[in-house]
This record gives C-alpha cells, sequence and structure tokens, in this order.
C-alpha cells in the first residue's frame, strides 16, 4: 500500500490539495480557477486515453464535448430534463460519433488523421449554428441556474468536489490503461501498429474502443461545462482552439501519463488566467500580448520538453538517481 | 420556394457568371494552397501557421500602399524575397528543431505559431479592419454577360504562372528533383548523400515565399486584419488533400473542384451551408482516396 | 536524491498557488468607486471591444468631472473576455477579488449569457450596454439590467423605417413592396435578421426569399448570392453584416450591377461602421445603417440636460479619437451615463435599492446621450421606445443622421438608388 502511495506521490499531492482547499479557502474566484483547472485537466485527460495511449492525435474533440453540452442544455430547456439526462445522453451520442472518428483513425495516418477530425468538428459547428428551429442557431442557449443536485445548480464548494470526482475518476481510467492487459496491448498498437498485428492484437478494434471512450469522456465533460459557465454558444463549444486546448494541457504535462494532463492543466490554466488578469489593465493595445506568450510557450515546450512536465520529472529524478548510484 | 431551382433560358448567364467565378475562386484557392502543397507535400508537415503567413503579405501590401502608396502589383515582387527570406528565418529557428520530431509535436508548434502571429499583429496593428484600394479592386470587367474583378484577374494568371514555374522547377531542375527524392524517402536520401536540413530549408522557404506573395495579391480583394488568414486556411487543407501529396497540378485542379462546390452548394443550398460541402467532400476523399484525386495510392503513408 | 523531487513538486505546487492567489488590489482608495468592465479585448471581436472601452472611459471622464459617483471618483477594473469561459471567470474574479458590486460590459451576445449569470450567482447587480440577445431579458433575474433594446427593437426600426419613409418614396405600398434579406450568421446577425423578418411579414412585406446567410469569417465570394437576388429583384436589401463582409458584397454587387432601391443595415458594425467608408468610399454613397445619432444630429432637438452631455460627449471623443462617436461609443458612452443617473438618484449599490431607483426612472426621448430617455421594464430592459434609434446614410464618405427628420438637419438621399456611379 505504502508503495503505491509513494509511486503515486504526485497524485497525492495534487487531488489531496484540491480536496483540501476549499475547507480553507473560501474565495469564490479561486475556487472557481481550481474548478476550471479540474475540468480542463479531466477533459484533457480524457483526449489522453485517444492521443497519448493509443496515439490516436485528434484536433476535433470539441466535436463531443460539444455534443455534450448541447444534449445538456437543450434537454433542460426544451424538455425540461435534468443536465443529468442530458449527459446520458451525450454520451450515447458521443460513442456514435467516436465510433465514426475511429473508424476514420483505421485508414488515416497522423496528420491526415487529425485533419479529419478538425473537419468533422467544423460539420457539427455548421450544423449547430444554421439548425435555428433546434438549437437556436448562432445565438447559442443559455443554460438555466436552478438550485439543487439534479438541475447541476450547485455552489462553488460542491463543484469543486464533483469536478474533483470526475478529475480522479478520468486518472484512475489512464491508470488502469496503464497497468492493464488492454492498456499493454494498446501501447503496443500505440508504438508499432503492424508488430502488433502481426502478433495477433485486434489493432482495429483496440483503438476504435479507446477513440469511442475518449469520446464518451470528453462529452461528460462537455455537459459538465455547460451548466457550470451557463451558456453554450456553438462557436466556442465546436471550436477548434477549443479541441487544441484539450490535446495541448496532456502535451505539456506529458502525453500517455496519467497525471500529466492534470500538470498541463495547472500549468496552462494558472497562466492564462494569470497573464489575462495581468495584463489586461494595461493600456488596451497590449491585450494581446498574454496570448503571443501563450504561443511561444507552447512552441519551447512542444520542442524542448516533448515527454512533458511528467517526463520530465521522471527524467531528472532518473538522472538523480544514476548520480547518487 | 428558392428560385435557384427553377430553370430555363435566363439561366445560362447565370452559370456563366457562377462559372467565372468558381475559376476565379479557383485562382485564390490554388495560390495560397501552393505553397502549402509544397510544404506539406516534402516536408509532410502540416503548417497550421499558413493562414498567417497569407495575413502577413497583406499587412505588408496594407502598408506599402498607405504609407508608400505602392500598388500591390510592385509590391509582390518585393514579397517574394522578402517573405522567402522569412521562411528561412523561421525554418531555422522554430521548424528545424522539430522536423524529425513526431507529429503531435509538429502539429503544436504550428499551432503555437500562429496564436503568436496572430496576437502579433492585433498588438502591432490593432484589431481594426484595413483595405487596400489600388485602382484595379474596383475595376470591373465585363464580358459575355459575366462580371468580375481585374484584381481577380490578375490573381488568377499569377497563380497559375506560380504552378507552372513551380512545376517547371520540380520537375526540370536539380534542386527540385533533389527534393521529390526527400519527399519519396528521406532515409534513402540521405544515404544518397542528399543534405535533407537544405531541402527541407529551401521547401519551407518556397512555400512561404508563395504564401505571402498570394496575400499581397489577394489583399484587394478582402479586408485585412489579424485573423484573415482563418478565412482561407481551412480550405487550402481540403486543396492539398484532394490535389494529392506535393502535386502542384493536382492542387490547382483540386482548388477548381473546391471552388465548384462552393460556388454550386452557395448557389443550390444557401451559402451558410458552403462549408458543410467541402468538409465533406474532405472527410469523403480521406476515406476513399486519402492520396488525392492526382496523387499515388499509397502515397499518403510514405514518410507519415 | 529522492527527497529533491517532492521538495521541487511543493515548490512548484506554492509557486502556482502564489499565482492563482495573485496580487489582490482591494477596494482600492478611499474616494473611489470601482466599477467592473467587461470587454474583449483579444480575439475576433477585438475591434469593437476596444471601441466599447474607449466609449466608457470618456464617459468616466466625464463623469468624475461632475462629481463622479456617490460622491467618489469612478475608477474602472478591466477585464479581457475573448469567449463565455472568461467571460464568467472574469466576472468572478472581478466579484471576488476585485470587490466590484455592479459589472457592465460587453458587446457581444456571447459573453453577456455567461457574464450575467455569473454576476446573478453573487447577487451582483450586471449592468448590460450592448449585447442584443432577447433571450437576455427573459430569464426572470432581478438585478440583471440592459441600457441598449435588443435584436427585436432593431428589427422593429429597421421596417419601420423601410414601411414609413422608404416605401412611399417609392410610390409603393408595403404590399407591393419586395425585401430580400441577406445576413452574417453570428448571433447579432440570426437575432436583428430573424426579428425583422417576422415584423416584415407583420405589416405585410413581401419577403422574396428565406434569408441568406453566411459566415462573415469565411465568405470570399458573394456571387451566388447576389446572382440568385438578381433574379428575384428585390426593392429593398436587408443586410445585417459585419466588417469584412460588407465592403465585399457592395463591392461585387455594383460589378454584377445588380440594382436595387435601398440597402438598409442596422449597427456599428459592417455598413455601419467607419471601416465600410473607408473601404469605398464614396460609392458607399446611399447605404442607410440604423445606429445611434450621427452628424447632423441637431442639439436643439434634445431637452436642455440631453444637449449639454450630448455636446460634452461628442467634444470629448472628437478630441480623443478625431472623429464624430461610433456606435459602439455611444452604446457603451449611453449606458454608462445611465448607470450614473441610477446612482445620483439611489445613492448606494445595494441591490434593493439600485432596482429601485431603476425602475422609479422615467425620462422622455431626448434628456441623455443619445438623445435616449429611459424607462426600465419589469424585466431590466430599456424601453424599444425610449432607446431612440436612428438611421444613418452614407453620404460623402459620412454617416449622417437623416432619420426621425425632426432630430436632424440632414435629409436621406437616392431615394431609389438608382444606377450605380451615379450617386453623387
Amino acid at each position: 500500500m505504502t508503495q503505491a502511495l509513494a509511486r503515486h506521490w504526485g497524485a497525492l499531492v495534487i487531488f489531496g490539495l484540491a480536496a483540501l482547499i476549499p475547507i480553507v479557502v473560501r474565495d469564490a474566484y479561486f475556487l472557481d480557477s481550481l474548478v476550471l483547472i479540474l475540468l480542463w485537466g479531466a477533459l484533457s485527460a480524457a483526449w489522453n486515453v485517444a492521443g497519448g495511449y493509443a496515439g490516436q492525435v485528434s484536433i476535433g474533440h470539441a466535436a463531443f464535448f460539444g455534443i455534450g453540452a448541447y444534449s445538456a442544455a437543450l434537454l433542460g430547456t426544451r424538455w425540461h430534463q435534468s443536465p443529468w439526462l442530458g449527459m446520458l445522453v451525450g454520451v450515447t451520442l458521443s460513442l456514435v460519433a467516436g465510433g465514426a472518428i475511429g473508424y476514420l483513425s483505421n485508414r488515416l495516418k497522423g496528420p491526415y488523421f487529425a485533419l479529419s477530425t478538425i473537419a468533422f468538428s467544423q460539420v457539427l459547428l455548421i450544423v449547430a449554428s444554421r439548425w435555428r428551429a433546434f438549437t437556436s442557431g448562432s445565438e447559442g442557449i443559455p443554460v438555466p441556474f436552478r438550485p439543487g443536485f439534479a438541475t447541476l445548480g450547485l455552489g462553488h464548494v460542491a463543484w469543486v468536489y464533483l469536478a474533483l470526482s470526475v478529475a480522479l475518476l478520468y486518472w484512475g481510467v489512464q491508470l488502469w490503461l496503464e497497468h492493464s492487459r488492454f492498456g499493454y496491448r494498446l501501447a503496443g498498437v500505440r508504438e508499432d501498429e503492424e508488430a502488433a498485428q502481426a502478433l495477433g492484437i485486434p489493432a482495429r478494434r483496440l483503438k476504435v474502443i479507446a477513440v469511442t471512450t475518449s469520446a464518451a469522456l470528453t462529452s461528460v465533460c462537455g455537459t459538465l461545462w455547460a451548466q457550470y459557465v451557463g451558456f453554450v454558444d456553438p462557436f466556442y463549444v465546436f471550436s477548434v482552439d477549443l479541441s487544441v486546448r484539450f490535446a495541448l494541457n496532456a502535451i505539456i504535462g506529458g502525453m500517455g501519463t496519467a497525471l500529466g494532463p492534470f500538470l498541463g492543466s495547472i500549468l496552462i490554466t494558472s497562466l492564462e488566467t494569470y497573464l489575462r488578469a495581468t495584463l489586461s489593465g494595461l493600456k488596451s493595445g497590449f491585450t494581446g500580448i498574454y496570448l503571443i506568450v501563450y504561443g511561444v510557450v507552447l512552441i519551447l515546450v512542444v520542442r524542448f520538453v516533448p515527454e512533458g512536465l511528467a517526463g520530465l520529472a521522471t527524467r531528472l529524478h532518473a538522472r538523480w538517481v544514476r548520480a547518487n548510484a | 420556394m428558392d428560385p435557384a431551382r427553377r430553370l430555363g433560358p435566363a439561366q445560362i448567364d447565370v452559370f456563366a457568371q457562377l462559372g467565372v467565378s468558381t475559376v476565379l475562386l479557383g485562382g485564390i484557392y490554388a495560390l495560397i494552397a501552393v505553397g502549402l502543397t509544397l510544404i506539406f507535400g516534402i516536408m509532410r508537415v502540416v503548417n497550421f501557421a499558413h493562414g498567417e503567413f497569407l495575413m502577413l503579405g497583406m499587412y505588408l501590401a496594407f502598408w506599402a500602399f498607405t504609407l508608400l502608396s505602392l500598388d500591390p502589383w510592385f509590391v509582390l515582387f518585393v514579397s517574394i524575397p522578402l517573405f522567402f527570406g522569412l521562411g528561412l528565418v523561421t525554418y531555422v529557428l522554430i521548424m528545424k528543431g522539430v522536423i524529425h520530431a513526431s507529429h503531435n509535436v509538429q502539429i503544436f508548434t504550428t499551432v503555437g505559431l500562429s496564436t503568436a502571429l496572430q496576437n502579433l499583429a492585433l498588438v502591432l496593428w490593432s484589431g481594426d479592419f484595413h483595405t487596400v484600394r489600388p485602382w484595379h479592386a474596383s475595376t470591373p470587367i465585363r464580358m459575355a454577360g459575366t462580371a468580375f474583378n481585374l484584381s481577380q484577374v490578375v490573381a488568377f494568371f499569377i497563380a497559375i504562372a506560380l504552378t507552372v514555374l513551380l512545376v517547371i522547377f520540380m520537375r526540370w531542375t536539380h534542386t527540385g528533383r533533389v527534393m521529390r527524392a526527400t519527399a519519396q524517402d528521406r532515409d534513402a536520401a540521405i544515404l544518397m548523400g542528399i543534405d535533407t536540413d537544405r531541402v527541407y530549408r529551401i521547401t519551407f522557404a518556397l512555400g512561404i515565399a508563395a504564401v505571402g506573395a498570394a496575400g499581397v495579391l489577394v489583399s484587394p480583394l478582402y479586408a485585412v486584419y489579424p485573423t484573415a488568414g482563418l478565412q482561407f486556411v481551412l480550405v487550402s487543407y481540403v486543396v492539398v488533400v484532394l490535389g494529392g501529396l506535393g502535386d502542384m497540378i493536382g492542387a490547382l485542379i483540386g482548388s477548381l473542384i473546391v471552388a465548384a462546390v462552393e460556388v454550386a452548394g452557395s448557389y443550390f443550398f444557401g451559402t451558410a451551408w458552403k462549408e458543410i460541402f467541402y468538409f465533406v467532400l474532405f472527410i469523403a476523399v480521406l476515406v476513399f482516396r486519402p492520396a488525392g484525386l492526382f496523387g499515388q495510392r499509397g502515397a499518403e503513408n510514405l514518410g507519415v | 536524491m529522492r527527497r529533491h523531487i517532492p521538495l521541487a513538486v511543493a515548490v512548484l505546487a506554492l509557486t502556482l498557488t502564489a499565482w492563482l492567489t495573485g496580487a489582490t488590489w482591494g477596494q482600492g482608495l478611499s474616494g473611489e468607486y470601482k466599477l467592473g468592465v467587461l470587454e474583449p479585448l483579444t480575439g475576433p471581436l477585438a475591434g469593437e471591444g476596444k471601441r466599447h472601452l474607449e466609449g466608457f472611459e470618456v464617459v468616466r471622464d466625464l463623469i468624475n468631472e461632475r462629481g463622479g459617483v456617490m460622491g467618489k471618483k469612478l475608477v474602472f477594473v478591466v477585464a479581457d473576455v475573448p469567449d463565455p469561459t472568461a467571460a464568467a471567470s472574469e466576472a468572478n474574479r472581478l466579484i471576488t477579488r476585485e470587490n466590484v458590486k455592479i459589472v457592465t460590459g460587453t458587446f457581444s451576445s456571447r459573453l453577456c449569457g455567461a457574464a450575467s449569470e455569473a454576476a446573478a450567482r453573487h447577487n451582483v447587480i450586471y449592468w448590460e450596454t450592448s449585447c442584443v440577445d432577447p433571450r437576455f431579458s427573459k430569464r426572470g433575474l432581478k438585478n440583471v439590467y440592459r441600457t441598449e433594446i435588443d435584436a427585436t427593437g432593431f428589427g422593429w426600426y429597421n421596417i419601420d423605417f423601410i414601411v414609413k419613409h422608404l416605401a412611399p418614396r417609392f410610390n409603393l405600398k408595403p404590399s407591393e413592396l419586395k425585401i430580400a434579406f441577406v445576413s452574417e450568421d453570428s448571433s447579432y446577425g440570426q437575432g436583428v435578421t430573424e426579428s425583422a423578418v417576422a415584423r416584415a411579414k407583420e405589416v405585410g412585406l413581401q419577403v422574396v426569399a428565406p434569408v441568406e446567410y453566411y459566415n462573415f469569417q469565411t465568405i470570399n465570394d458573394m456571387t451566388p448570392i447576389i446572382v440568385k437576388l438578381k433574379q428575384l429583384n428585390p426593392d429593398v436589401v436587408h443586410h445585417i453584416a459585419y466588417t469584412n463582409d460588407a465592403p465585399l458584397f457592395w463591392r461585387q454587387a455594383r460589378e454584377q450591377n445588380f440594382m436595387f432601391k435601398a440597402l438598409v443595415h442596422a449597427g456599428a458594425t459592417g455598413y455601419g461602421g467607419s471601416d465600410f467608408g473607408k473601404a469605398v468610399g464614396n460609392d458607399g454613397n446611399g447605404v442607410f445603417a440604423l445606429l445611434e445619432p450621427g452628424p447632423g444630429f441637431k442639439l436643439d432637438s434634445l431637452k436642455p440636460e440631453g444637449q449639454k452631455i450630448e455636446k460634452d460627449f461628442r467634444d470629448a471623443v472628437q478630441k480623443r479619437t478625431g472623429s464624430y462617436p461610433l456606435g459602439a461609443h455611444q452604446l457603451a458612452g449611453g449606458g454608462l451615463w445611465l448607470l450614473k443617473l441610477v446612482l445620483d438618484k439611489s445613492q448606494s449599490d445595494d441591490p434593493e435599492k439600485f432596482r429601485a431607483a431603476v425602475m422609479s426612472l422615467d425620462l422622455p426621448v431626448g434628456t441623455m446621450i443619445n438623445g435616449w430617455g429611459v424607462k426600465f421594464s419589469e424585466t431590466g430592459q430599456n424601453a424599444n421606445e425610449r432607446v431612440q434609434h436612428y438611421m444613418l446614410q452614407w453620404q460623402n464618405g459620412q454617416l449622417v443622421t437623416v432619420w426621425p427628420e425632426e432630430f436632424t438637419t440632414n435629409r436621406a438621399k437616392w431615394i431609389p438608388l438608382g444606377a450605380w456611379d451615379q450617386r453623387k
């Protein structure tokens, strides 16, 4: 038990802190940032299942996010159903959509696959923004806040624990992928698909399973996000920028590691909120600066620390062990 | 009832006009996609910042026009060496380090570059929309019941000329052959003593020069603002994939096909749906013929 | 040593915590009143967002010259909100970190929903000056107010103008007038256009075809739309455009020799923005845009208190930007001035007292900046009839006020438009 704890000390620190903070801190903005860090982290973890563990890098995951967000919003405003039901509907739809993307992943490689995922999310965007009769078109859907658990109308502290539960669950799913037979076979497919197939691993099926799971997990967070922020705007929920963001946290934190997405989310979300808060007060001409910094940081991290923060920590640790052997 | 559905003798003018628009729009897409085709075809890198270099070309034309009263057609000649240099610098500073890295690294490098460039433009030149209005931008040409714009026509012919030049370059010069060899099999090229770094450097620089020139040429036609690249960048990917990796003529034909799909789709179903048509076309091509309409089957797996 | 790594992580965690905690600027110096301002200063809406902020700043200075609000100097805490997540997040930050009791902004329909929800959850007053989403006021939120009319108001005014002012000059009865709708596809375009279509059908205009929507960010060629419309031969084209598509449509319509009797738009972007004039110059003569008042606006058509503040506002904007106030300036400025009037009456930012003051205000048209009046409904929406809007027309590179005629010295020209290149 202590062995396991020692191995996962990083997760213990992060999730432990997240659990303790709402008890100590009551500042709503801080809690809000914490919820966002956990949610973006969970979304990146969901992406990681397909991107990091299965090697299928998609820049269209916003498609599933949007499906989740719209399902909840539509069921809530049109048929007055609980967002939990909306979540289920979203998951079902995302499984289908994920299946389609999974099919594509078996036919396309690398940048082609990435481009096809972009196309997919943009098709959904156009449909959502034009189908006025059903989705209110470009005007989006305001999600009303109705207090209560069934309607996901929660206070900040409750949201922290909800987001934390989801984050822990997703972290667990990734860990399972690292230690289960399914996960080992998936890693084989990721590293060398042909060799894996030669060994009798059903590579195509595994990839589809990974992608559809990833889709469903993303959709759940989409639903949660919609209830948290309160407004579903098609140009945002289906945007390429958002898809990139999911991948970004995982890459910076460490693709293919369980904690990586969360590390990445901590860094990026904090950086973004901090920079935006600090720099937006400046003379309005300089407000784009934080985004320039953002872009440059991305280039640097992706080039010099490609294994991400988690990988970096492991690397440093190994170096220390060697130096002190 | 949608009036587009009625067909009769009066429609002939309509189709002629739509035909002309298709060809001219296709020319613009070709101009923009030619650089991307080169980079994607030879380096197998999807340059997500492609639209931003187009935007920079447009700004160059704008500032030259506003501050120095230079016509974009003149600035075109200056822009080619300028953007070639910019491409070299970008390659050495940013792309070189990731050319051998995994796809995700490459994707996110160019994505980061895209964000940085967009916001650099925003900070330097503000979010205001600018226009370049040389005399030829408001010069309509009317022929046989159709009407179009002189700037568009010139852009079209330059697109053709550029494509032809690049085809000649790729097919008949030594450097071109070397580039094609590297595209087909990088390892073999290295074994043959080819300096692949130099190949990539030139490829990238050429690609950026092409798109920078495109920016200058389209500046009289569209507004100039920091996110102007977004208008064209996704279409360019569709064109490149449709036409086949690295195939210039394929890109040209691909541009015409995409333009045709857009114009026809807009006319019969409404412009709001136009992107759906080429995205669906995109996915269809990817599923059924990922090598593109003119590429060799299986070519899409080389070097990927 | 192994020990170093936990230490490193701890340091990292602490650093991040420090970041998140950030510097708390507190309630500001005594003698200052902090107002939270949310505007998109980066991203695709940045151009208009910044002009909004400018309008706010100009009126803030005017307010401070007149003694500030509630005896204190008015200062802003500005936050950049490029998307809905940021809008909710930054609203939270301003409320909990900066302790603002009133949040204003946000210019765009995408943002006002999320921002106002966040404010409502904290029971903080939300004072919207520009977004036009009709559902904004229908959520039953007690402390959410909007000073500008919504999209239905725009559609209302436009059709009103067409029926009362244009149709007679074309010698057409409304039932004989053919109208075509073209629009950019964002929430603004859809909102205004759909309400205009509804009103057009109500008053019996002939709507010749379903609305031609397009995405302003990806539109490259308007020819298919223009060719379709040419065949339908409308009298009036109702086109809601953004900044890059308006000149594109106009240029291509001219190339195609698409003839129509009038083009009507609404709002401070597209045909209502200065960029259109810069892009097309005198070729743009004749286009109508529903906006806040422009040059030609007769000061003496306002009430005395309105004259004073409108003049000061115009002078201040002229001094700062070198030109007549633009739509964005006017919406922000008008909204802020109205906020000051409310605070003058309530002398408090307590939500109950504030609401009482808001509901008790009843000022006729002509009392404020832009010639507005005030009368809020129970839902927190300023009434259509009080938020006087004006039809402006491009005349020789300038947008001038032409309607209602009692408010302006200018008169509309080129009705009907006549041939291209002949509108001098």
